[in-house]
């Protein structure tokens, strides 16, 4: 499942709601990616997300099939917020749920690979007196 | 076809997205050369090779054909996750 959105969301709902459905489901990895207080020594207020929404969608549903084809899962969550998220707020839930540890663990850190070189998402970081566009470096 | 500009890319262009005529732009070098034009400001980051094209919602690198339907993307390196 792919959301894109502004509202925030609770973690264990949103896994619950995949888990209940896959009484197979041995093992889930999930990665939380919060708006964190500094950034480069500088203290950071506020970041505004910026996404192209269409490509998103797309290009999630594309790395999800490849991870479907590198490794054995029951089911894929990404949630990705965008527009103005304070320090502390969550960014991006990635959850793969599998059998077993292995294809769960690998397949959310390839995810998350994609997600931090390719998603079309922009973040514009806010601190005391500017602003600044970031680039991702890993 | 339609251009849709993101991020810090969107603030020089000071536009969200825009029609361009076909006719005059048939594949991605000619859609540089146009905006290099057309936004000067441009040239230095197409030089640098640092800005990023998707067409139809699939990042492109080569020098593609584009038509008149196509909704082509420009932006710099994402920052998401």
């Amino acid at each position: 499942m792919i959301k894109i959105q502004k509202e925030n969301f609770n973690v264990e709902e949103e896994i619950n709601s995949i888990k209940k459905i896959h009484s197979n489901v041995g093992a889930v990895t999930s990665f939380i990616g919060y708006v964190r207080d500094n950034n480069n020594n500088t203290n950071v207020e506020s970041i505004n997300l910026e996404v192209y929404e269409k490509m998103a969608y797309k290009q999630f549903k594309k790395i999800i099939e490849e991870a479907n084809i590198k490794w054995s899962l029951i089911d894929t969550l990404i949630i990705h917020r965008y527009g103005k998220l304070q320090v502390n707020d969550k960014i991006v839930l990635v959850a793969s749920f599998s059998s077993h540890r292995k294809d769960s663990f690998e397949a959310c850190n390839f995810i998350m690979d994609y997600l931090k070189k390719d998603a079309p998402f922009w973040k514009n970081e806010f601190y005391d007196k500017k602003n600044e566009w970031l680039t991702n470096t890993s | 076809m339609k251009i849709k500009y993101f991020a810090w890319i969107r603030e020089l262009t000071k536009n969200n997205e825009e029609y361009l005529d076909s006719n005059e732009i048939q594949n991605l070098e000619e859609l540089k050369k146009f905006l290099s034009t057309k936004y000067p400001d441009l040239q230095n980051h197409f030089d640098q090779e640092i800005l990023r094209f998707a067409v139809n919602q699939e990042y492109v690198v080569e020098n593609i054909d584009l038509n008149e339907d196509d909704e082509i993307a420009m932006f710099p390196p994402v920052s998401g996750g």
